[in-house]
């Protein structure tokens, strides 16, 4: 009895399941000129997201020279977690992203609050204002900071000596070099951040205010209230994508740091290109690289879940 | 679309674009001359060098290229210009792309190209195209340093040497005399940059990085080195070495001759503390020997004299040198070889190599274009030739780069104050020990 259940509800599932997939077929031959629009892109994704994304994944379980590779199972990542310095990278990475992201969003937050009750005009000119760095070169960006941060001339040695501080070796010490770069992110203008932020804050419905006002609600927990609650899937998306870009930081590191003195401040994507590009382990740096992907992905899963609106 | 006709469709467009990508040419039968009609492209990556009237520093190789597609109209030679900072980086992507070009300028000890490209096949050997004759006229060590297992690997262009550059003002202002004949013990250099540091003056600064050279000769003044003979052994954390770094530590901390950046990343900067008219800070540093030219020409013009390391217990200056050069990339084509071939010949020319000497600042790698005395009138050019001699190469082993770099972050860490000396080079062993025995 129990098992002819059982195969009714599989051949039930299977039912549905073909119906399903004869509709979704429909559909797209329904909206065929739109997908026929969206082809282009689509093969561009396939070509250079999808395919290298497996290829890098297929690679990890082999030993690639440029020559030829060979299958060596797990053997990459093996011998990715037996590299102190790649758990070091593990641990530095997980350190930045734990400060400059919530020092991102919550910038973003505060500064889109300030901005947000102003006129059109004003919005549009904060809006420009901060989001105009964001089109800077990471590059030149890490420069100046490289400057701001010069031992002898560096302004922020300067400015601690107005208070009597001995000049510090931002970039210099293991103690201080990676707080330092952590400090040029969350010093940046999280300009997307302001943008989205504004974007999300513009379309939350203003009568729910006028209630609070008429309530009584003081400005600060209107604030608290409701728009933070009403922010929370864009909060929600701008945590999972700084995270991710936290992950992958690399710019500066290269063109600061060099992931030193020591290994203050090696990274996961300095260390995966080096692996690559200077000591051509391709498949070692592939499976670095996977490492990587299913850090992020645990941690976004996290984020969704804590974070996410259930209403 | 059929769904067969669309999945062939796209697998003609992967393919297509793979094949297009591809850089492989046909390889063909040739006779004896054939190469001299052989039609096409070869693509050279090379760096700027000096500036002409306007201001353009690849004049120099577009007048070569210019000379040599008159002689052979059937060529086209494509130069790609590549900033030298870049030009590492860009040559490790092309190699993992299998998309390099014919020709590229490379010190075969550096990072991008090295022994690990000659075994898998990447370098093109070059003994079928220089006879015993040619080959004869090179010095033996910048031969030595292109050939791998017996075969030549690259045809070399220049040697360097790091030297001391001394800032002459500072000297003069400080009431120190340079040294004589820029010869000096580590004590007497101790004591002339105790006498030139104050009043926002440090005697001494260099930095520490990844395939940078210049502190070394300090770790090497006492007879250490990195690597046993045959690289199969650490030996950096010897007593000799541990004394070399030692002595350059002491530097820093026991006689304060140095600024507290010391040891750092910042190549720029410290060049600017020596040489940058408005920041001169540091009074004597150890460069390569291209920062002679930088320093006479008319951006950075300083005052200045070339000097020997100091000498520790050996007894002699030792110095690290290097060697510049061409190499060729692998293809299937065999004229166009021969004729890439013909082409680095003729950018490597006894006349090339002279002129090169004269405007770059580098030593030629032939011995007839030394014959023609390019520093003649360049007295500290010439001061710095004379160092070659006490120059040694850093090891050649194919995984030099990690090794390197397991070194490096090491001192950095002892020049820092966060280790101390034998405790940073015993480190570092542990972990080039890991390297060479992979």
């Amino acid at each position: 009895m129990e098992t002819n259940t059982s195969t009714t509800r599989k051949v039930n599932q299977s039912t549905t399941r073909n119906t399903k997939t004869k509709s979704l077929w429909k559909e797209i031959y329904k909206n065929r000129v739109a997908y026929l629009f969206l082809l282009p892109k689509l093969l561009f994704f396939v070509l250079f997201m999808l395919v290298p994304i497996v290829w890098a994944f297929i690679l990890s379980f082999q030993e690639f020279n440029i020559m030829g590779s060979t299958w060596v199972g797990f053997d990459n990542y093996i011998t990715a977690f037996q590299s102190k310095v790649f758990k070091v990278s593990l641990w530095n990475t997980f350190i930045y992203t734990v400060v400059t992201v919530p020092a991102f969003v919550i910038t973003a937050l505060v500064i889109a609050s300030l901005v947000q009750p102003l006129g059109k005009m004003s919005q549009s000119f904060f809006r420009a204002a901060f989001y105009l760095p964001t089109v800077t070169s990471m590059v030149i960006i890490a420069m100046v900071w490289r400057w701001m941060y010069n031992y002898r001339f560096g302004i922020f040695n300067y400015i601690i000596g107005w208070f009597g501080f001995e000049p510090v070796n931002w970039l210099g010490q293991s103690d201080s070099a990676l707080p330092a770069l952590m400090i040029m992110s969350i010093l940046i203008p999280p300009g997307a951040g302001i943008i989205i932020y504004l974007a999300a804050m513009n379309d939350i419905d203003q009568s729910l205010y006028e209630a609070a006002r008429i309530d009584g609600a003081s400005a600060f927990q209107r604030w608290l209230k409701i728009t933070i609650p009403m922010l929370k899937p864009t909060t929600l998306y701008l945590v999972i994508l700084s995270t991710i870009g936290s992950f992958q930081v690399f710019t500066q590191i290269i063109m600061m740091t060099g992931g030193g003195p020591g290994n203050a401040t090696e990274t996961i994507v300095h260390v995966i290109y080096k692996t690559a590009f200077r000591d051509f382990k391709f498949g070692l740096a592939s499976a670095q690289s996977v490492i990587l992907f299913f850090i992020i992905m645990i941690f976004a899963i996290f984020q969704y879940r804590t974070l996410r609106d259930h209403h | 679309m059929k769904k067969w006709l669309l999945g062939i469709v796209s697998l003609m467009l992967v393919f297509g674009i793979f094949a297009g990508c591809s850089n492989d040419d046909a390889s063909k039968d040739m006779s004896e001359d054939e190469w001299k009609d052989w039609e096409g492209t070869i693509t050279m990556w090379d760096g700027p060098r000096w500036a002409d009237k306007d201001e353009n520093k690849y004049h120099w190789i577009e007048e070569k290229m210019s000379e040599f597609q008159k002689e052979y109209p059937n060529v086209k030679i494509k130069l790609v210009k590549t900033p030298w900072a870049e030009m590492n980086d860009k040559l490790s992507v092309a190699i993992a792309g299998r998309a390099w070009p014919d020709i590229a300028p490379v010190d075969i000890s550096g990072g991008s190209v090295n022994q690990n490209h000659i075994k898998q096949g990447v370098i093109a050997e070059l003994d079928s195209y220089l006879s015993k004759e040619e080959k004869s006229d090179f010095y033996d060590n910048a031969i030595d340093a292109y050939t791998t297992d017996g075969k030549l690997y690259g045809i070399p262009t220049s040697i360097s040497v790091h030297a001391m550059l001394l800032n002459l003002d500072i000297f003069e202002e400080k009431g120190v005399e340079p040294p004589k004949d820029g010869k000096w013990t580590y004590d007497e250099f101790v004591e002339k940059m105790k006498a030139l540091t104050g009043d926002g003056v440090d005697g001494f600064s260099t930095y520490i990085l990844p395939s940078y050279y210049e502190a070394w000769p300090f770790l090497l003044m006492d007879g250490g080195y990195p690597l046993n003979e045959d690289m199969t052994e650490y030996t950096f954390d010897s007593e000799e070495a541990v004394s070399g770094l030692q002595k350059l530590v002491d530097l820093k901390y026991k006689h304060k001759v140095t600024p507290e950046s010391m040891g750092g990343q910042d190549v720029g900067g410290t060049w600017k503390a020596w040489a940058a008219a408005d920041q001169r800070t540091v009074a004597v540093e150890p460069w390569a020997t291209w920062a002679i030219a930088a320093a006479q020409g008319e951006k950075f013009k300083t005052n200045f004299m070339v000097a020997e390391y100091p000498t520790g217990e050996t007894g002699e200056p030792v110095t690290i040198g290097g060697v510049g050069g061409y190499v060729m990339f692998n293809s299937k084509d065999e004229a166009k070889k021969r004729m890439t071939a013909e082409f680095m010949k003729y950018i490597t020319s006894t006349d090339e190599q002279v002129v090169t000497a004269k405007n770059y600042g580098t030593f030629p790698a032939r011995k007839s274009a030394a014959d023609q005395e390019p520093f003649a009138d360049n007295p500290q050019m010439a001061r710095a030739q004379e160092l070659a001699k006490h120059a040694v190469p850093v090891p050649r082993h194919e995984n030099w780069a990690r090794i390197d770099e397991a070194i490096q972050k090491e001192l950095q860490l002892a020049l820092n104050g966060e280790k101390k000396p034998a405790e940073a080079l015993k480190d570092a062993g542990e972990a080039v020990d890991g390297i060479i025995n992979e």
